[in-house]
């Protein structure tokens, strides 16, 4: 089968797996084992069990690899995750994915492990060197003690602007002058998932487009203001999309997060381009380079409305 | 009615068991969810948890009938 996710109580015969991705159309094969690591939030760590809900996990991480094989055009997935209990380094969660070309392949294999993380009926105890033991919520926390919202994890941030344009100005405009095609804030906005901002220039754009929507730090643009002596400089020139504060954006490259109840998945830092020096003076396109104030780019998940805070 | 109930992680710890059969009049799993936490403490919050019938995942207000075996889902944590 060229799409498949096992349960395995033995050793993960990851060469076995690897086998399953030949494929003479695939031109990029990429493969992620997450291991048993020796330390947690500043505990020693002995090792690690893994309790399953064997017939929810199978079919749910089935369903999540056809669902990202199909979202990302990808040609084999296979992946697998272990239960029982694991030494430090023993591979607990084994992905690969096969596809025409890499970006796929990297995009669909990383979407894989966050899934996996938040949404696999599985179960992680700690197990330390004082043998104390302690069951794990997602993103390491103690099921106890950390923030134990289930499904993805949602963003604590202000919404303080929302800026839409209905095409692109600067985008392949190299040596050809920018574009005038205005932009405008609006107080709320509808996402739509897998196809963008309604009523924006990157809607519907192209297929799994990883720019459907740019997070922008609030404290970016002040850091420009400060910087270039203009503190009246509008975050409309920036043209990204969603100016939010309370968020650190370069945490979540990656990541899969819910933001007033849609859901994202994060793909990349928004470069800043040359175009940045003449919207704002030079040296705006380094500066902006740094601190990951460029912002963040991803796609839309699920259907809803953002609104201004 | 009858019910199975299957407790994993966390919650099987606090209830002692992995499974158990009870009976109960709880129509919907945020119900029983709140009768089984009021008898044995089990302490998470219902919205951090998640919850199954018959092996599928539903929403807390999924009605339940006799035999249904309900499974309390605490926050996961693969990989």
């Amino acid at each position: 089968m060229s799409i498949r996710f096992s349960l395995v109580s033995e050793v993960i015969d990851t060469s076995s797996l690897a086998a399953e991705l030949t494929d003479p159309a695939a031109g990029a094969v990429v493969t992620f084992d997450g291991r048993v690591r020796n330390h947690n939030a500043g505990q020693a760590v002995d090792r690690l069990e893994y309790q399953a809900y064997p017939a929810l996990a199978i079919s749910t991480g089935q369903r999540i690899l056809e669902e990202e094989a199909g979202r990302h055009g990808v040609l084999r997935v296979q992946a697998a995750h272990r239960t029982g209990l694991l030494a430090i380094g023993e591979v607990a969660v084994w992905v690969g994915v096969a596809a025409a070309h890499r970006g796929p392949a990297f995009d669909a294999a990383r979407a894989i492990i966050e899934r996996l993380k938040y949404e696999l009926p599985v179960w992680k105890k700690e197990i330390y060197s004082d043998s104390s033991t302690a069951w794990i919520g997602p993103d390491n926390k103690s099921t106890e003690t950390g923030q134990a919202e289930s499904g993805i994890p949602q963003w604590d941030a202000e919404l303080l602007e929302i800026w839409i344009s209905a095409g692109n100005d600067f985008r392949g405009r190299h040596e050809l002058g920018r574009q005038e095609h205005g932009i405008h804030s609006v107080s709320e906005i509808e996402c739509v998932a897998g196809m963008g901002l309604r009523g924006d220039r990157y809607f519907g754009f192209k297929p799994d487009f990883k720019g459907q929507v740019t997070f922008f730090d609030a404290d970016a643009v002040q850091a420009v203001r400060d910087q270039f002596s203009q503190p009246d400089l509008s975050a409309a020139v920036f043209r990204r999309n969603l100016i939010v504060r309370g968020v650190d954006l370069a945490a979540w490259t990656g990541k899969r997060f819910c933001f007033q109840g849609v859901d994202f998945e994060a793909s990349e830092e928004c470069k800043p381009c040359y175009w940045m020096d003449q919207v704002v003076g030079p040296g705006a396109e380094e500066f902006m380079k740094q601190n990951f104030r460029g912002g963040l780019r991803a796609r839309i998940l699920s259907n809803g409305i953002l609104r201004v805070s | 009615m009858t019910l199975t109930v299957c407790y994993y992680g966390l919650l099987a710890e606090r209830r002692g068991v992995a499974e158990e059969r009870i009976t109960s009049i709880s129509c919907t799993a945020a119900a029983l969810y709140q009768e089984l936490d009021a008898s044995y403490q089990l302490g998470l919050a219902m919205t951090d948890l998640r919850v199954a019938v018959n092996d599928e995942f539903v929403p807390w207000h999924h009605p339940l009938a006799a035999n249904d075996t309900v499974s309390l889902l605490p926050p996961m944590s693969g990989g």
